[in-house]
């Protein structure tokens, strides 16, 4: 869209992509079979490096002793102690009662191991190597995501421990069609990607594509899924989240049997769902929770309300500023009476009151919520009775604010809500200077750029552009769940039937 | 060229591109016309003109079925040879880019005249096109994607039409061909003019994705446009008296402004600035054409320089020209009449000569 603004991407030649790592880590030696020559190395390798643990072993023949190397703090200790060291006294190296042992012979090996909250055993006499799973580092409980909360779906949330957040989703889905391909971003981070689809429903050019894009990546550490998620976007210059972002392991199961992929990036609470459609940003979990006519009512209204909180205010800009002949003279006489004493131009007016609000808003998200209660009594007041006894903004003004406001909160996904929220400002900037035509002429500037934006090869407007009636089940109105037999054509899936037709009187 | 099939239109979006690109601002003054030239049988033309555009777009895909892969550049270059090709090409850019340039004045002039009377030329034609190019710069696909979603938006604007139908006289329309065939024929002229867009199969035909429909698409398309005249024009005709109408210069504005909800006014004027997503619809078909043989000319494929130089060059003209009404009613009829032999006796002669062609590239191989 922006082609002018391609000197932002990085060039190959930026200069953070230049490896100036140590020298032990680009050659990769394997191990020595003299134990005292591995703790050297070992020592050389994690100099300044504390919480590092080195538990040298004598065992009962006392000529052979081993060492077991570990993190403090990224071990489960209660393993180590109970399995691990008590067991060796009389056990070998593999019969140990871990579950996931396996054996490393170069120092990449090993050290990739530690640093993953493995602990290692180096055995005199041997040049390899055993690495114990024994990963313990600190977690947080399984809880429900307060972003995304559901009335009566799954109270469950992602954690930040990758493996967990798969299994989550796997206990949605234990079939043999769910893969997981695993990728590794970041050379500082070494964060583990998995990617989960099934097999037998996403389309494979997606996940060639997806998996191009992941390992292009060449960054020294991402820290949340959001990152990543740039990182591989489709257009960087839109307003529209182009990968949906979720909390919630039955979203991110739902879109995997519409044939999406989920991404999940360990350390993040929030895995991504890729390809993304405009629509699926307007659903939420409780649309197929709910009976049809409610969830459709529900619908309805979040699309009303989108307009609303994307056109209103700069329909009011326009319409006092510019075509006052379409308000019906009623309403024109008493929108000036209280307009009479506001000083502002109408564009003045509304920037003044969004822009308040917004940044309520904002103040609100990261405050401690005894103090967040304060700020929603405060704003009540400036937004609402004082500012308008100060003759500041107008008794319409506030409604119109309040109104947006209301309905931007009915926006279920905060990426989508943040883009309206942010198209709100150029559609008042435009109205102020051209009245409806602005305002039409920025409709036209969405639609068009909804139409050509695309997500890893999928029409971003689907099913509305381009439009495919079939799908429209699931979109303006939710049909009775037994009447959607397919899955959506929009996410490519290969395998399009999702359920036969038990109720027999409806066709497919 | 091979036509990949990710870059194909479906069939509704084709239909939807052809519909589109026929129906412009054009229809805002068509009753009048119709009624000047055929008095209240003016509506029978538009059947006359429908009848021959849908030959004309027939005989267009007819041509286009000999050579499938082709676009209307590359059967000329094939036909004509490389160099006499190219330069036939010539008037055919200048055509689409004119009819571009005509369309986005003649809104621009409109724009100016109901609401922005204050602003310069060449700020409203920014206005109009900023929007377009993101759709010019892209590939056809996204072209049809956005006709498509715009007619199923603007369906809408169909049934506004019926409000003032409590208000309408049809004995306006009787008797029927009172003064017999000759005046409906005069009107034909002008009908023709508004089914002016179908040319666009021209540049189209290769990218749909299934061939065998082409014909049912081109008669759809032309139906819908002849359908909304047809509802325009009728409830025009029932609406002023036969005398009255010609005085309007556009009457289905007037006709809007009666109509008035408590809660909203001037329907007119919320219905011209929601019709330029119609009009949007209009000039955008002829910029592809126009950027499609200009890549062609030129041979580099990347329709956002193309898309960025035209309409560069279009709203520098504004900025120089002030076109006024009389200018842009003379490039109306200009464009018509370049539209008359581009649209409907060129693809005649194109389909006969293809026949000769044939035939006698045939014999020479025997």
């Amino acid at each position: 869209m922006f082609g002018i603004f391609n000197f932002l991407r990085r060039t190959p030649h930026s200069k953070y992509r230049k490896s100036n790592k140590p020298l032990a880590s680009q050659e990769n030696p394997s191990l020595s079979n003299k134990l005292s020559a591995n703790l050297h190395y070992l020592h050389q390798l994690f100099n300044l490096t504390p919480d590092l643990v080195i538990r040298q072993v004598h065992s009962d023949q006392g000529a052979t002793y081993a060492a077991l190397v570990y993190l403090d703090g990224m071990v489960d200790k209660a393993s180590i102690h109970n399995n691990i060291l008590r067991e060796l006294a009389y056990k070998t190296p593999d019969e140990i009662s871990v579950g996931s042992i396996h054996k490393a012979s170069d120092w990449r090996q090993v050290e990739d191991a530690i640093f993953q909250g493995n602990s290692v055993l180096f055995v005199d006499g041997q040049p390899e190597a055993t690495v114990y799973g024994t990963q313990g580092w600190p977690q947080r409980a399984v809880e429900q995501s307060p972003v995304e909360a559901s009335l009566r779906g799954a109270h469950q949330g992602f954690v930040e421990t990758g493996s967990q957040n798969v299994a989550m989703i796997r206990r949605y889905i234990p079939n043999r069609e769910l893969k997981i391909k695993e990728l590794t971003v970041g050379r500082r981070g070494r964060t583990k990607i998995s990617i989960l689809y099934l097999a037998d429903v996403a389309r494979p050019e997606i996940l060639q594509e997806l998996e191009t894009r992941i390992r292009k990546v060449d960054i020294d550490a991402i820290m949340n899924t959001g990152e990543l998620a740039e990182l591989i976007e489709d257009n960087p210059f839109s307003p529209f989240p182009q990968l949906i972002l979720t909390e919630r392991p039955d979203t991110a199961a739902s879109h995997i049997l519409q044939g999406r992929y989920i991404v999940v990036v360990d350390k993040s609470p929030t895995v991504m769902a890729a390809p993304a459609h405009f629509f699926t940003f307007l659903t939420s979990v409780d649309d197929h929770n709910s009976r049809w006519m409610i969830a459709s009512f529900t619908r309805i209204l979040r699309f009303v309300a989108l307009f609303i909180s994307l056109f209103l205010p700069a329909l009011y800009i326009a319409l006092i500023s510019f075509n006052y002949e379409v308000i019906p003279v009623q309403l024109i006489l008493s929108i000036a009476e209280t307009r009479s004493r506001v000083p502002f131009p109408p564009i003045l007016e509304a920037m003044l009151m969004e822009i308040t609000i917004e940044m309520m808003r904002e103040a609100g998200i990261r405050l401690p919520s005894p103090i967040g209660q304060t700020i929603g009594i405060v704003g009540g007041i400036v937004i609402g009775q004082a500012a308008v006894q100060a003759g500041i903004v107008s008794n319409i003004m506030v409604v119109v604010v309040a109104t947006t406001a209301i309905a931007s909160f009915l926006m279920p996904n905060y990426d989508m809500g943040a883009a309206i929220r942010l198209l709100r400002f150029p559609m008042m900037l435009l109205a102020s200077m051209f009245g409806i035509v602005g305002i039409v002429t920025g409709a036209i500037a969405l639609v068009a750029h909804l139409v050509s934006l695309e997500s890893f090869g999928m029409p971003y407007g689907s099913p509305l552009a381009p439009w495919r009636f079939a799908e429209m089940k699931d979109m303006f109105i939710r049909v009775p769940i037994w009447a959607m037999l397919k899955r959506p054509k929009s996410t490519g899936a290969t395998q399009t039937v999702r359920q036969k037709n038990h109720r027999g009187d409806e066709d497919s | 060229m091979k036509k990949d099939a990710q870059n194909g239109i479906t069939f509704m979006q084709y239909i939807f591109i052809i519909h589109g690109s026929q129906v412009g601002t054009g229809v805002f003054s068509l009753p009048r016309i119709l009624a000047d030239k055929a008095g209240t049988d003016g509506w029978i033309s538009l059947f006359l003109g429908w009848g021959l555009s849908v030959i004309a777009s027939i005989l267009i895909v007819l041509i286009f079925r000999k050579y499938p892969n082709d676009t209307l550049p590359e059967l000329m270059i094939r036909l004509f040879g490389k160099i006499v090709g190219k330069i036939l090409i010539l008037p055919v850019i200048f055509y689409f880019a004119f009819f571009v340039w005509t369309i986005l004045t003649s809104a621009m002039l409109f724009i100016k005249q109901w609401f922005l009377p204050m602003t310069p030329d060449y700020v409203v034609m920014f206005l109009l096109i900023a929007p377009g190019y993101l759709v010019a710069s892209r590939s056809l696909r996204i072209l049809g994607r956005y006709c498509e979603l715009v007619f199923y938006m603007m369906i809408l604007m169909f049934f506004l039409f019926l409000f003032p139908l409590g208000d309408s006289h049809w004995v306006h329309l009787l008797p029927i061909m009172k003064e017999g065939w000759l005046p409906i024929f005069h009107g034909v002229f002008s009908a023709i003019y508004s089914f002016l867009g179908f040319e666009i199969v021209f540049f189209i035909y290769p990218y749909l994705q299934k061939r065998s429909l082409a014909i049912r698409g081109v008669i759809i398309a032309n139906t819908l446009t002849l359908l909304f005249y047809l509802e325009v024009t009728l409830i025009c005709f029932a609406f002023f008296s036969p005398d009255g109408i010609t005085e309007y210069n556009q009457p289905v504005f007037n006709l809007l402004k009666v109509i008035d909800f408590n809660f909203l006014e001037r329907i007119d004027m919320l219905f011209l600035a929601l019709y330029l997503f119609e009009l949007s619809t209009a000039w955008l078909p002829f910029t592809f054409g126009a950027i499609f043989s200009l890549g062609f000319l030129f041979g580099t494929k990347n329709p956002a320089r193309y898309a960025s130089l035209l309409f560069l060059l279009i709203v520098v003209l504004s900025f120089f020209l002030h076109p006024s009404w009389n200018q842009n009613d003379q490039w109306i009829i200009f464009s018509g009449q370049a539209g008359l032999w581009f649209a409907y006796v060129f693809p005649a002669i194109l389909y006969l000569y293809v026949l000769i062609y044939n035939r006698l590239r045939r014999s020479e191989s025997l």
